[in-house]
């Protein structure tokens, strides 16, 4: 006789939600870091105490970057605003 | 429980009969719809979804707020692919914009193939965005955490 055992499975999702206007900076830095990595809690402690490390510091350069990124979009908003003759509401984006 | 997380057993036969294709270049067109518990659901309904579930229903399922409209949304397919012995697949992060909505659960299923369900997914808790955004995060493609896989 031939058989073959398998499963197929399904895996639990992250639910992220925000009120009043969209994810945060923080949020959406953890929506990254959940895909960029993550450290095993069975790892030997020295090799969990480097990753830990450098996944504070990814978070860090995530966070400095993607902050730098929404910045830089909202000056283009505004830029954009400005010249169409927009000058208040560009004001307002600015100040976001 | 009204929402319990499962890979639904319909399609576990369907997949043995061909009926889904997950590739991202001339794949089926999955979505992910949200349900409420506790008659959350729109005109006041509670969603029953488990691994008996066959097809998308809109019973219990969040009224349209923001971007989310009934029937949910649609997801980007990414390759099934191997690692090792196992066999799996992913797809992109799902958001819905400004929208008000509390879901305790969630439905994958196949509108190109007659709505055919997939998985149920169970948040164990309600999740609320107000004016926000609502993320779905789907897990990362590997053979231990891949969002659907055959090991």
């Amino acid at each position: 006789m031939i058989s073959f055992e398998t499963g197929v499975q399904v895996h639990s999702v992250s639910v992220m939600t925000s009120d009043g206007g969209g994810h945060s900076t923080e949020q959406i830095v953890e929506l990254a870091m959940d895909k960029i990595m993550s450290v095993s809690n069975t790892a030997p402690p020295a090799i969990r105490d480097q990753a830990e490390a450098f996944q504070n510091h990814l978070r860090d350069v995530l966070y400095h970057y993607m902050e730098l990124a929404r910045r830089e979009e909202r000056a283009n908003i505004a830029n954009k605003m400005s010249q169409a003759g927009n000058s208040e509401m560009a004001e307002l984006v600015r100040r976001i | 429980m009204a929402i319990a997380q499962a890979m639904c057993t319909s399609f576990k036969k369907e997949l043995l009969e061909g009926v889904h294709n997950f590739k991202n270049s001339g794949g089926g067109t999955f979505k992910l719809a949200l349900y409420a518990e506790g008659s959350g659901g729109k005109s006041s309904t509670t969603a029953t979804l488990g691994a008996t579930t066959t097809a998308f229903t809109t019973t219990g399922e969040v009224a349209s707020s923001g971007t989310y409209t009934t029937g949910g949304g649609s997801l980007t397919r990414v390759d099934p692919t191997t690692s090792g012995t196992t066999g799996f697949t992913d797809f992109a992060d799902l958001s819905f914009t400004t929208a008000t909505i509390t879901a305790m659960g969630a439905l994958i299923y196949n509108s190109s193939a007659s709505n055919k369900a997939v998985a149920v997914l169970d948040f164990t808790s309600n999740k609320t965005s107000t004016s926000g955004t609502f993320t779905i995060q789907f897990p990362t493609a590997n053979a231990s955490s891949a969002i659907i896989r055959i090991a």
